[in-house]
């Protein structure tokens, strides 16, 4: 299962960014495309010059109001929470050394999914501005649990990260559906929180996370040139004088912060952490320095596209972008499977 | 060789006798507590005609669900477990249960009588394992490859449950979680006669099939001497299987943990494997599964919970024990 990301270079090879400069720009524009069609597109389209003028001020009337009482919220969170999850997807990866690695078999989603549907049965909460807190605090216990089941010698087995966060997540989804079931009112609260969705938050959704996501951020770019270190192997890494235990623990926590954040605003959306840096490493090389901030407009662009599909399948109902992305997600597990283990 | 018949046999007798006891014990208890006597009697259509019914319409078809099911999953747990040659291989873990369940969901919310269930299960359990096949195939079967598509195919057909939960009216969406996490509760007859009956004769055909089983374990080349056609037998038993956890599924849903821990039982309790050993392996599972649904039905302080639940959190460490002794460094090295 283990896998070393071939041709990651050593931390000592001379950082030649500039080379990828004209593909990051064709990332950005994508992105921008994207974005511009995520505020354009859905049950009720509006044309762009409609979408510049609502934005800039001078329209007023129904569409730019839909545009900016609906699509932007979301398309703000969903630039936010798509960069999130495709960072903490690759760093995921880089500290288990395992590329299917992804904040969703680390558990984090399932500890999420878990405290949200126990807070709405027990404290009968029923808005998402409220459920932030518990996400958070669920996906950051569950994550912490599998990284204690795979502690071995004062150091993060990544083997064991991987196999227990995956049993974790199968434990934690069995008694999420447990708790749904107790009464009609938890189902009919949790089930569409639990699609994860970038519909129906407002801004105030985000607000309160913002601190720890720009830490998960600040945190992942820092441990970057360690992360292409331990590509090499712990041994190695140690001998380059990296502190792996250190660095692995740093990574972890980067990971809860980002991944934690995602879903307490989201809801639980999977696969865009694994698929990100797959998406990325074969057009920027498997360099952390370059691959991170790849991720950061990767990510978003996945997850904006993923969103206005939903939006396009079902004119004028809509899929909820957690549904979306695992239908598009399990079939990518399938073949990165193939690859692995050969 | 009469030491371990011996064991067999007392493993067997006292097998029969938890099994009885706890259908007794699933027959007299409930929101109405019928003494053992009456409620055996009742099972039979004697005594009060309040009590007949709670005990042959309510009680019986739960614990008759639970048994069969239990059954069927030990026995495809034991079948898959040796044709791969790895504890890890279980219908649960690849994934074939949960596509079975998913495909009763399908049915149930397209409106079909309760009579076709099974069918859909079927269907489901087939088309999951066929899509673990065309992902997992290639040169030759490494369970490694096979658990992970497994998990793959779970997460698809997880989207397809979501998208159901969510699409659906509140009622239907209870009930497709509830199939989707398993359960034996509030099953009737007509559910249980078709999937029972058919269960029984894949039984009976995993137990005249078992030969092949053991001819397999010799290797491919002392089965192929023995006039064994090793592609054929291997994809029948396969097949035979999936059919038996799909048919599982349609009466208790993807419980876990059983197909995952039965063969173990019973391999650490009679030694070598052999066509008694398989059918242990049947009542062992049902013992299992009506224990545990005893245990959600009475010893625990919240009503209602789904035995799916209960036999994750048990299956939960077994699994991770597994799975960690197969990938420890020692085994890595070698692989």
């Amino acid at each position: 299962m283990t896998a070393t990301q071939r041709g990651a270079p050593p931390t000592g090879v001379p950082f030649r960014a500039f080379r990828h400069i004209p593909l990051l720009l064709t990332g950005l524009a994508a992105l921008t495309l994207c974005t511009a069609l995520s505020l354009a597109l859905g049950a009720r389209s509006v044309p762009l010059p409609t979408v510049v003028d609502a934005l800039f001020g001078d329209a007023h009337g129904r569409d730019a109001l839909v545009v900016t009482g609906l699509r932007l919220p979301r398309t703000v969170i969903g630039l936010v929470v798509g960069a999130a999850l495709g960072v903490a997807g690759a760093v995921a990866q880089a500290i288990t050394r395992n590329p299917l690695a992804s904040p969703t078999t680390l558990g984090i989603n399932a500890g999420a999914s878990f405290a949200v549907v126990v807070a709405i049965f027990a404290l009968k909460l029923n808005d998402p501005v409220e459920y932030v807190w518990f996400a958070f605090a669920g996906a950051a216990a569950a994550a912490l649990f599998a990284q204690a089941l795979a502690r071995r010698a004062g150091d993060i087995d990544p083997v064991r990260l991987a196999l227990g966060g995956t049993v974790l997540q199968l434990v934690l989804l069995s008694w999420t559906s447990a708790v749904m079931l107790l009464n009609q009112r938890t189902l009919d609260e949790a089930r569409f929180w639990l699609a994860g969705s970038l519909a129906g938050r407002p801004l105030d959704t985000l607000w309160p996370v913002l601190p720890t996501l720009l830490l998960g951020i600040v945190v992942a770019l820092a441990v970057a040139p360690a992360l292409n270190a331990l590509a090499l192997g712990d041994d190695s890494a140690q001998s380059l004088g990296v502190p792996v235990a250190r660095i692995r623990l740093a990574g972890g926590i980067a990971v809860v912060l980002l991944a934690g954040s995602a879903v307490a605003v989201a809801g639980p959306v999977a696969f865009i952490g694994l698929a990100a840096p797959h998406l990325v490493r074969p057009l920027l090389g498997a360099d952390h320095r370059l691959l991170l901030p790849g991720c950061l407009i990767a990510g978003p662009l996945l997850l904006l596209s993923a969103d206005v599909l939903g939006r396009m399948v079902l004119r004028p109902s809509e899929l909820e972008v957690g549904i979306v992305t695992a239908f598009l997600g399990a079939p990518l597990l399938a073949l990165l499977a193939r690859k692995v283990a050969r | 060789m009469s030491g371990v018949r011996t064991r067999v046999a007392v493993f067997a007798a006292l097998g029969l006798l938890a099994l009885f006891a706890l259908l007794t014990v699933s027959l007299t208890t409930g929101e109405m507590r019928i003494p053992a006597g009456t409620a055996l009697r009742a099972l039979v259509g004697l005594g009060d005609g309040g009590d007949v019914l709670v005990v042959q319409q309510f009680r019986a078809p739960r614990a008759v669900a639970a048994i069969a099911g239990g059954a069927g999953l030990g026995v495809a747990g034991c079948v898959l477990q040796r044709l791969f040659r790895n504890p890890l291989a279980s219908p649960d873990v690849m994934g074939v249960t949960g596509g079975a369940s998913l495909g009763a969901v399908a049915l149930i919310a397209a409106g079909a009588s309760q009579t076709l269930i099974p069918l859909g299960a079927l269907a489901g359990g087939l088309l999951s394992a066929l899509l673990l096949g065309v992902f997992a195939w290639g040169s030759g079967l490494s369970v490694t490859r096979l658990v992970l598509t497994g998990l793959a195919v779970q997460a698809g057909l997880a989207a397809a449950v979501n998208l159901m939960i969510v699409r659906f009216p509140a009622e239907l969406a209870g009930s497709a979680l509830q199939w989707t996490t398993g359960s034996v509760y509030g099953r009737t007859w007509t559910e249980v006669w078709g999937a029972g009956g058919a269960l029984l004769v894949a039984l009976a055909a995993a137990l005249v099939l078992h030969r092949r089983l053991a001819v397999l374990d010799l290797g491919d080349d002392s089965a192929g001497a023995l006039g064994l056609n090793t592609a054929t037998a291997r994809l029948q038993l396969l097949v035979l299987a999936v059919v038996l956890a799909s048919l599982a599924a349609s009466l208790a849903g993807p419980v876990t943990f059983v197909a995952l821990a039965v063969p173990h039982v019973v391999r650490f309790l009679t030694g070598p494997p052999t066509a008694v050993s398989l059918a242990l392996a049947g009542l062992t599972g049902a013992v299992l599964l009506l224990a545990s649904d005893l245990v959600v039905q009475h010893l625990l302080p919240i009503e209602g919970l789904p035995v799916g639940a209960v036999t994750a959190t048990l299956g939960a460490p077994w699994l991770l024990v597994l799975m960690f002794r197969q990938s420890s460094p020692v085994q890595r090295t070698h692989a």
